[in-house]
């Protein structure tokens, strides 16, 4: 019960980025209805994946690649290519704030000269952001490697 | 079917704008090669072989033996998925044989980049990143901080990015401008973790499509173009940082890395 209410409130909290950053790509009125069920769908999976002790990495990956599926069965439904669902629903997955502490650190390596703390931060954060986006890129084309292959998907 | 010479032109034209149209508003490579051969075939060339590199594509249509090549330099026009779904849809009817050439080209040539309003852009885009702040532990004072420090930068983007200023020079002025705001909540000790509404303000700023893009460009057999993406998204990334490092160097309040 404890765990279905942080999965509602997660769920809330992630349809609101999702439609946020669709309508800054353009994605038409009609499809934000599913950049919403689908960023609250893959956030909530990962943070329900992660409460039973998943690595972020993996659970990233297995939100995204179910992401990929949905977002196969929606662009086939309504004739529309699949990165217009499947890129603002994973939009709040992207490991921004990883990729930002990364770049911050090198930027102080240089001007505070080398540390082992600093070059710590700056490889573990840079290695979460680099293997968490290629899960998130290779979870959403998944469906187009391993069922289509090179054939058109709409 | 028999194409004339004029028509082969006419198609090789045609397709090539479709696909112009896509590579400029953020279609994947594949994509645009998928649709430009679909539409082209759809209006009779035998084949169509396309080379899509990271600012042009280079088009070559075959029919009969004779071959017709034309460029379009690709201008990037920004995101926009409606355009994106509109060129696909016009690429399905006339594989439906829905539409001739001239009814395609016309379509083509009437498409318009729809733009939502600007204001609830803006105000979306505030509550995404209050959002994050929540995702990151912040609570009510810091969820209204990173609020206001986002909205801010999201103005300011659009209002450079209206006047067609350099990409990196937009992003670099809008961290350093969310930096500065959220640091406000620092300064005036505003809610339990005000350091939080400093990582969460400039999180509309990850350029996360061309990641994306990239990523799955690369995946897919088109490395350049992935490479080239990814450079982008990079320089972005680090001109965010310099944005946001000028910031805490000028008001000493440090966010990040502590």
């Amino acid at each position: 019960m404890e765990l279905l209410k942080l999965l509602i409130i997660d769920a809330w909290f992630a349809w609101i980025p999702a439609v946020g950053f669709a309508m800054v790509f353009n994605v038409p009125k009609k499809m934000l209805i599913y950049c919403a069920v689908g960023g609250a769908f893959a956030h909530s999976l990962r943070h329900l994946l992660m409460h039973f002790g998943i690595p972020i990495e993996w659970a990233t990956l297995a939100a995204s690649s179910s992401m990929g599926f949905v977002g196969l069965y929606w662009s086939r439904k309504h004739l529309i290519p699949r990165p217009v669902f499947t890129v603002a629903s994973i939009i709040p997955m992207i490991p921004g704030s990883y990729a930002f502490t990364t770049i911050i650190g090198i930027v102080e390596l240089n001007s505070g000269g080398y540390s082992l703390e600093l070059m710590q931060v700056i490889v573990e954060n840079g290695l979460r952001t680099l293997f968490i986006l290629g899960a998130l890129s290779f979870g959403l084309a998944l469906p187009s490697i391993l069922i289509y292959r090179g054939r058109p998907i709409v | 079917m028999e194409l004339s010479r004029e028509q082969q032109t006419e198609l090789t034209r045609i397709a090539v704008k479709a696909g112009q149209i896509l590579h400029q508003h953020g279609a994947e490579s594949r994509l645009v090669e998928q649709t430009t051969q679909r539409l082209g075939t759809a209006l009779g060339a035998q084949s169509i072989e396309l080379s899509v590199s990271s600012d042009s594509i280079v088009i070559t249509s075959l029919f009969n033996g004779n071959c017709i090549t034309t460029t379009r330099r690709c201008y990037d026009r920004g995101i926009n998925m409606q355009m994106v779904c509109d060129v696909q849809r016009i690429c399905v009817m006339a594989e439906k044989q829905l539409m001739d050439a001239a009814q395609v080209k016309d379509r083509l040539q009437r498409l318009k980049p729809m733009k939502y309003n600007r204001w609830l852009v803006v105000l979306m885009i505030g509550f995404s990143c209050a959002s994050f702040s929540h995702f990151f532990g912040g609570d009510m004072p810091v969820y209204i901080t990173t609020f206001f420090a986002s909205a801010g930068a999201m103005i300011l983007r659009q209002e450079l990015a209206h006047r067609h200023h350099n990409p990196f020079v937009n992003f670099a002025l809008a961290a350093f401008v969310a930096t500065s705001i959220s640091s406000l909540g620092v300064i005036y000790d505003f809610g339990e973790e005000p350091q939080i509404a400093m990582a969460a303000c400039v999180l509309l700023l990850v350029p996360g499509f061309p990641l994306i893009n990239a990523v799955s460009d690369m995946l897919k057999g088109h490395i350049s173009t992935g490479i080239a993406r990814w450079v982008f998204a990079t320089l972005l990334s680090i001109s965010v940082a310099i944005g946001i490092v000028a910031s805490m160097t000028l008001t000493g309040v440090v966010g990040w890395i502590s």
